[in-house]
């Protein structure tokens, strides 16, 4: 069964994460990872996935790939939709065809996800032969292509070395090159320029975005740097605690924040400015424990603005009718975002279009 | 930073070892990459830093030597020093125990036979017991070990437990008991040493199987859409299998000095056939007058697991990824 090659069908889109929740049953407690995430995703989109460490960003992409252990885990609800068709519904079989396959993933640090025994060609073959039935010449052949087409230089060579003669960076394109060597619907890239050098973070995050043009895969970019996802998502998501906290275009996001807590994402951002210098706003304070999540706003502890109705009322999901949701009870209060969202973000919505610096790296708008 | 470097997206690359990032966030430093270098797989890299620790040296040519006497020692030794079981009834009185001489290197014994013929013959009962009892505990513990470390749960902790309950029991008596159960041959005395042998390399390989698993390419492998199988056999069990031949060789020095134990007490293999044990147990009895008799053997002991602790020990220093220098 090759789902790639069926069409989606009518009224569903490409993946459709719905209600999702994944909870741990640990001995201190039941850990809620993911707590209600929703979203779609289309051929040729990219989602940011944005928020702190703990906030459920990476168990949302593993729970998508069916790669978390359970027990301790557990999916207390929701669907994950593929083309239409149930995640949780296929069996490990149906799963292991479609890892790799129709959704493969980039991990986070690419100097312990290549296997140390194999050489490149042959990890990179590792899928085509799963998947396509290719033999060993076939594979080393596509090899070399794919060590091409990420830019590495000299790949007849470099086919038959080991993962400990590559850079970093390297390293990391060699993963991209074995994630989208089945040409897949959707690649999950899970911080991936995280643990390398900021030179070769763009180059990366600019490599994903050229095998998106040529592909028309879509990508999910899990990131806790909202600046890495600034330029290339089209739909961001900020999570917190488990929750999306607020949802809409990387607009609407950048431009238009109404959660407080993406303001704080917005405030911590590094700007290249020249002739500005202003200290880095953090936000105080740590991410609650998952186990003991606040009773009112999960934010609420943290938030400068927070008054005794979040302490105490957990906020229902606001949207707009673009889509833009946020789950604040005061986003739908102009006056409230008006006087208090970050004025950098709205300088930006006044200077749309201009050389501005999001996140120190530059970019159209 | 403009986001459009216009340079080539490899250009960089090259150059980051040199440069490094304006920011390095940590991150593991930058290989210098290895172009120049030839291509030099892992076993050819350790086979290089095995080659430069000469105790390990010495203990694998001792090894390879003893190998090759114990194979081909039907082909010379008793043109040159006559049989090793057989006794001349008509020359026993000459012949017992003579002091080491020119005809009769490491002396005879009491009823006449030539000593070094019988540790060359010997040899072989140590070495197959060593080799063989370490390949049944090596595979009985691979299994056991890997099913406890992969599956986890119930399944680690009935092993484990069994494990544990083996080794709480006193090893030698414990062989002794199951060979007086099977009865007393030489191949009970391989598997029982095998049987027994186990727990420890069960525990050895799953604990080197629960380091593994957590690497960050047995996830990649799953995300690739691996089957658990082929994720144990292609990806775990290479990772994890330095420390077992580490450890098996190291074992079979174990097993060596078991079976010399065993004869010793009379449990092993049996007269006329020669083992080193039952040439100390015979020998002792003359230990103050015609020492050599307990001497050859005990020395070809203690050298032969010697070399396989030695070897042991430079194998682990040579597969230890993280001594790669180079």
């Amino acid at each position: 069964m090759d789902l790639k090659n069926q069409p989606v069908p009518e009224g569903s889109h490409l993946l459709e994460v719905d209600d999702l929740k994944m909870y741990f049953h640990t001995q201190d407690g039941v850990v809620k990872a993911v707590d209600g995430v929703s979203y779609n995703l289309d051929r040729g989109e990219t989602l940011g996935v944005v928020g702190e460490s703990g906030s459920g960003k990476s168990v949302t992409a593993m729970t998508i790939m069916g790669l978390i252990d359970m027990p301790p885990g557990k999916i207390e609800g929701g669907d994950v939709r593929y083309r239409g068709l149930s995640l949780f519904e296929m069996t490990e079989k149906q799963m292991q065809d479609i890892r790799g396959n129709d959704i493969a993933m980039v991990f986070q640090d690419p100097m312990t996800s290549l296997n140390p025994v194999y050489t490149i060609g042959r990890q990179l073959g590792e899928g085509l032969r799963l998947h396509r039935g290719y033999s060993k010449e076939q594979a080393t052949k596509r090899a070399i292509e794919l060590l091409d087409m990420v830019g590495i230089p000299n790949p007849e060579q470099r086919v038959k070395d080991y993962p400990h003669q590559f850079s970093g960076g390297m390293r990391q394109r060699v993963m991209i090159a074995m994630a989208l060597a089945c040409d897949p619907d959707i690649l999950i890239a899970d911080e991936p320029t995280t643990a390398l050098d900021v030179t070769i973070q763009a180059q990366i995050i600019e490599l994903m975005q050229e095998m998106q043009e040529k592909n028309g895969n879509a990508i999910i970019m899990i990131t806790h740097d909202l600046g890495v996802v600034a330029d290339v998502a089209d739909k961001i998501m900020v999570m917190y605690a488990g929750r999306p906290v607020e949802f809409g275009t990387a607009d609407e996001i950048f431009y238009n924040p109404v959660h407080p807590y993406t303001w704080g994402l917005v405030r911590s951002i590094p700007e290249a400015l020249v002739d500005e210098k202003k200290p880095l706003t953090p936000i105080k304070g740590n991410p609650p424990s998952l186990v003991n999540v606040p009773k009112g706003c999960s934010f609420s502890p943290r938030c400068p603005y927070a008054t005794d109705r979040c302490r105490n009322e957990r906020p229902d999901t606001y949207t707009t009718e673009t889509g833009h949701y946020s789950r604040c009870h005061y986003s739908m209060d102009p006056e409230f975002v008006a006087k208090n969202a970050p004025t950098n973000s709205r300088r930006r919505a006044e200077e749309n279009g201009a050389a501005d610096a999001v996140a120190g790296k530059g970019g159209e708008a | 930073m403009d986001k459009n470097t216009d340079m080539p997206i490899y250009a960089v690359d090259e150059k980051s070892g040199a440069q490094g990032g304006p920011v390095n966030q940590g991150s593991p430093e930058p290989e210098t990459t290895a172009a120049a270098k030839p291509t030099r797989t892992l076993w050819s890299d350790a086979w290089g830093r095995l080659r430069k620790n000469k105790l390990a040296m010495i203990g694998a040519i001792w090894i390879i030597f003893i190998v090759i006497v114990a194979l081909t020692c039907d082909l010379w030794a008793p043109q040159w020093l006559g049989s090793p079981t057989q006794i001349d009834s008509s020359q026993m009185s000459e012949l017992s125990k003579l002091p080491p001489s020119a005809e009769h290197p490491f002396g005879t014994d009491a009823l006449g036979r030539d000593v070094l013929c019988r540790v060359i013959y010997g040899s072989r009962i140590s070495l197959s017991v060593g080799i063989l009892a370490t390949a049944i505990s090596t595979v009985i513990g691979l299994v056991m070990g890997a099913l406890a470390a992969y599956y986890g749960g119930i399944w680690d902790t009935i092993i484990m437990r069994l494990a544990d309950i083996f080794l709480a029991f006193p090893y030698t008596l414990f062989v002794i008991v199951l060979i007086a159960v099977l009865g007393q041959s030489i191949t009970n005395v391989f598997i029982a040493i095998g049987l027994l042998g186990w727990p420890s390399i069960a525990r050895v390989f799953r604990s080197a199987i629960l380091s593994v698993k957590e690497n960050d390419y047995v996830d990649a492998a799953r995300a690739m859409g691996a089957s658990d199988a082929r994720i144990v056999i292609r990806h775990i069990f290479p990772n994890s299998v330095a420390s077992i031949v580490v450890y098996a060789t190291m074992n079979i020095g174990g097993a060596i000095l078991t079976e010399s134990a065993l004869s010793y007490l009379g449990m092993g293999v049996t007269p006329p056939t020669p083992s080193w044990g039952i040439m100390i147990e015979d020998g002792q009895t003359y230990l103050a007058t015609q020492p050599w008799l307990m001497l050859f053997p005990g020395l070809a002991i203690i050298t032969t697991v010697l070399a396989f602790t030695l070897l042991g020990d430079g194998l682990r220093d040579a597969l230890d990824v993280k001594m790669k220098d180079a």
